[in-house]
């Protein structure tokens, strides 16, 4: 039935009154952001141009942090060596390892509740204590890694002591909180229509099969998903080169990430301009990283109706 | 106005004004928390806040019972409790942070060399306040450990404890291949140190499994082996870097030389094969502690550590040999300081605190954590339990005596405004040397560079 204007008008009213009370119940979030985050982020821009110690007044110098990073800081490139080696190892191996235990918790077996909690309590315990746990486990003397290692007859390695070995450790420390990648992909493998797979099955398809033509792409927006926050996390790794290695990423710089960088420019030599644009570059890294994942996703994303077939 | 009035006798505020009345209230509480305290009465009590670094909550309650003796002394000043550590947060950028706010805290414990902070504009200068101590005169502290407090002529602060290091060495290694053990016959040279650390040094295969003494490594103890040397890394008079210096480069070149004679060139392997330092590192037990290693550098504050004070074997301190351009021994030490930030509303009451804590705070606090008093007015015969009941008082007050007189041999350290920065970058190039990525030359050039080029930074930003 159509409204009278006057009733027009009222509904019209009512929706401005009801947005001003969604807009206050939002209020409190809107502002913590605004003032927590957005404000933050916004200083972080404008200190990158200028030196600034906390105590005294910021100091414009224009492009000078950024010009120092990249022509006189070699500790800069070494950091940014280290986060994408870093990224690249522990990406790829994380998203497989999460999958593969997603599709473990997937299957109907006894007790299943309590190993998708065991797999998710992991990522609950503090990385702090957790990196000292897993540095004693690397221990190149008394460390139980290596005593399986020689268990099975094979080498033991210096690890968290070899700059060859180092980054690898702390991407297998990274695993250890697979838990969380794992849930996720375990809600997306939920979703997968049963019929789809019983068909498939009807028709003479196999586990094999099965998962690579109706699971894998039906999970491509979960991997997109896991891929993203995957890369994300992986170029702020802090707390385990910061434990394991200290702020000059032993052993000879292999630890080093950028993290680490911005970290001890800002609150060891007390350098917040430096640091800013360290932290600015590393926005504009993780910015860059994740256009270029959605971009390449165009080619690789199935969405429901889509008549690619994988 | 949305108070209304609701018949002769009601006044019904609605919801608008009633948010109104609490964001009101909310922003008078907000600045009346920032606004700055009206100015004392005459003889009213003050409140000096304190904060430490961290230490853990044993440590903040024997501040706390300093504190309570204290005010016992001074009835008009009143310690508020030790704020212990700043959670989750970076103790010297919460710190920071509240000077930058103009609400900093009255006093505090500082694990940060103050010439960094005071550099920054972080601290105040106590020189005024030095001069009408009762316990922290100038004349009153080892003057190298006081040199940490100062920029630019004044001085930033006390080194309330300076632990001080010196060679410890197994006696009864020494004594089962029959070498006299006496403190007066440890090696003078650093070429009878070397002789003395092949006696004892055994490798099985690849692991070495007995060491004599490891040539140095570590970053914060380069200035004392440079001084031994006769040359320095840090020139405060001069605000110049030397590490480079030619002494150094040759300090860093006989390491090497010593690492490939008799630990096989391969630093990784010595990493690889236990724990060579004075402390527990990554769960592993000092090497020095399992009978291991012969000798080792270490600080006093190991003579609080039950398993050195309990220790089943001899163990024997003695002093820093001599390098072959150095002309005299010398030691080194590791502080808390004591500082007043700039901004604090209590200065004067405060320093009698900090004053108190330098003479006679700081016995109670090395009964319990026993970090070595720096003062010289803090009797010598102060010794810890527990050493004393390991080994036996004789031994205890030979040892806090030979530590305390390290302290008055000590070479100037932790005197720089770029001070941590330096401390990475030599231990950079200390890692690179000892590892063969690059040589003594070229490594100590480069940090050379870098931390003069910091240096200079923070001289040019008028500090």
């Amino acid at each position: 039935m159509p409204l009278m204007p006057g009733q027009r008008a009222d509904r019209g009213a009512l929706r401005r009154r009801e947005a001003r009370t969604g807009l206050l119940f939002v209020l409190p979030w809107l502002l913590s952001l605004l003032i927590f985050t957005a404000c933050p982020v916004l200083a972080a821009f404008y200190l990158s141009f200028t030196e600034y110690n906390v105590v005294q007044p910021p100091r414009w110098v224009g492009l000078q942090n950024y010009r120092t990073m990249l022509t006189a800081d070699p500790a800069f490139w070494i950091s940014v060596k280290n986060t994408a080696a870093y990224t690249l190892l522990a990406v790829p191996l994380g998203l497989v390892g999460s999958l593969a235990l997603a599709l473990l918790l997937n299957l109907r077996v006894r007790g299943l509740g309590v190993y998708r909690t065991l797999v998710y309590l992991p990522a609950l315990a503090p990385p702090v204590a957790s990196t000292i746990i897993f540095i004693c486990m690397f221990d190149s003397e008394g460390g139980l890694i290596n005593a399986a290692l020689r268990q099975v007859g094979l080498p033991a390695l210096g690890w968290l002591n070899d700059p060859t070995w180092s980054k690898p450790a702390l991407v297998l420390m990274s695993l250890w909180g697979l838990g969380a990648g794992a849930l996720i992909f375990l809600a997306g493998l939920q979703e997968i229509p049963q019929a789809l797979l019983e068909a498939a099955t009807m028709d003479g398809a196999g586990p094999w099969l099965r998962f690579r033509h109706i699971t894998l792409p039906l999970l491509t927006p979960v991997i997109l998903f896991n891929l993203v926050i995957g890369v994300i996390g992986s170029f702020h790794v802090f707390t385990p080169a910061l434990v394991s290695g200290g702020t000059t990423g032993k052993p000879l710089e292999s630890t080093l990430m950028l993290m680490v960088h911005i970290y001890r420019h800002a609150f060891r030599y007390f350098a917040m301009g430096y640091a800013s644009a360290l932290a600015v570059v590393l926005f504009l890294a993780v910015l860059m990283a994740t256009w270029a994942i959605f971009r390449s996703a165009r080619a690789w994303l199935y969405e429901v109706g889509d008549d690619r077939r994988g | 106005m949305s108070i209304m009035p609701r018949g002769p006798a009601r006044t019904v505020i609605d919801r608008r004004a009633f948010l109104r009345l609490i964001g009101l209230a909310g922003g008078t509480a907000v600045l009346a928390a920032c606004g700055t305290s009206p100015p004392l009465e005459v003889g009213e009590r003050v409140t000096v806040s304190f904060w430490t670094p961290g230490g853990g909550g044993e440590f903040c309650a024997q501040l706390d019972a300093i504190a309570k003796d204290f005010q016992q002394h001074s009835p008009g000043i009143h310690i508020g409790p030790t704020q212990c550590g700043t959670g989750e947060q970076e103790f010297t950028e919460v710190l920071l942070a509240r000077i930058a706010a103009d609400n900093a805290p009255d006093a505090a414990i500082l694990w940060t060399s103050p010439a960094a902070l005071a550099a920054r504009g972080a601290l105040q200068p106590l020189d005024q306040l030095i001069q009408t101590a009762q316990y922290a005169l100038a004349e009153n502290w080892p003057p190298a450990v006081l040199a940490s407090c100062r920029f630019t002529g004044k001085n930033y602060g006390l080194p309330v404890t300076a632990g001080s290091c010196g060679l410890w060495y197994n006696r009864e290694m020494f004594e089962h291949k029959g070498i006299p053990a006496g403190r007066d016959n440890f090696p003078k040279t650093w070429e009878e140190l070397r002789r003395l650390s092949q006696e004892f040094t055994f490798w099985k295969g690849d692991r070495l499994e007995i060491a004599g003494f490891i040539p140095w490594h570590v970053a914060e103890e380069l200035p004392i082996w440079s001084a031994l040397n006769g040359a320095q890394l840090y020139d405060a008079a001069n605000r110049r870097y030397t590490i480079d210096a030619e002494r150094n480069v040759a300090m860093m070149a006989y390491a090497v030389d010593w690492l490939n004679q008799e630990y096989r060139g391969d630093f990784a392997q010595v990493l690889r094969s236990g724990n060579w330092e004075g402390y527990e590192l990554a769960g592993r037990k000092p090497a020095f502690m399992d009978g291991r290693q012969a000798m080792v550098l270490a600080y006093s504050w190991n003579v609080g550590d039950t398993a050195h004070a309990q220790s089943t074997f001899r163990w024997d301190v003695a002093r820093f040999p001599v390098g072959p351009s150095g002309h005299q021994t010398v030691a080194g030490y590791w502080p808390n300081w004591l500082v007043i930030p700039k901004g604090a509303r209590h200065v004067a009451q405060a320093f009698t605190w900090l004053d108190y804590l330098s003479g006679v705070g700081v016995q109670a606090w090395f009964r319990h954590f026993p970090d070595l008093p720096a003062n010289r007015l803090v009797p010598r015969d102060l010794l810890p339990a527990g050493l004393v009941a390991g080994k036996g008082e004789a031994f205890a007050q030979d040892i806090m005596t030979f530590f305390r007189d390290q302290l008055d041999i000590a070479t100037p350290m932790w005197d720089s405004p770029v001070q941590d920065f330096a401390t990475d970058q030599i231990r950079r190039a200390l890692e690179r040397i000892m590892h063969k990525v690059a040589t003594p030359k070229n490594a100590l050039a480069e940090a050379q560079k870098v931390c003069q080029g910091a240096l200079e930074k923070v001289f040019k930003s008028g500090a």
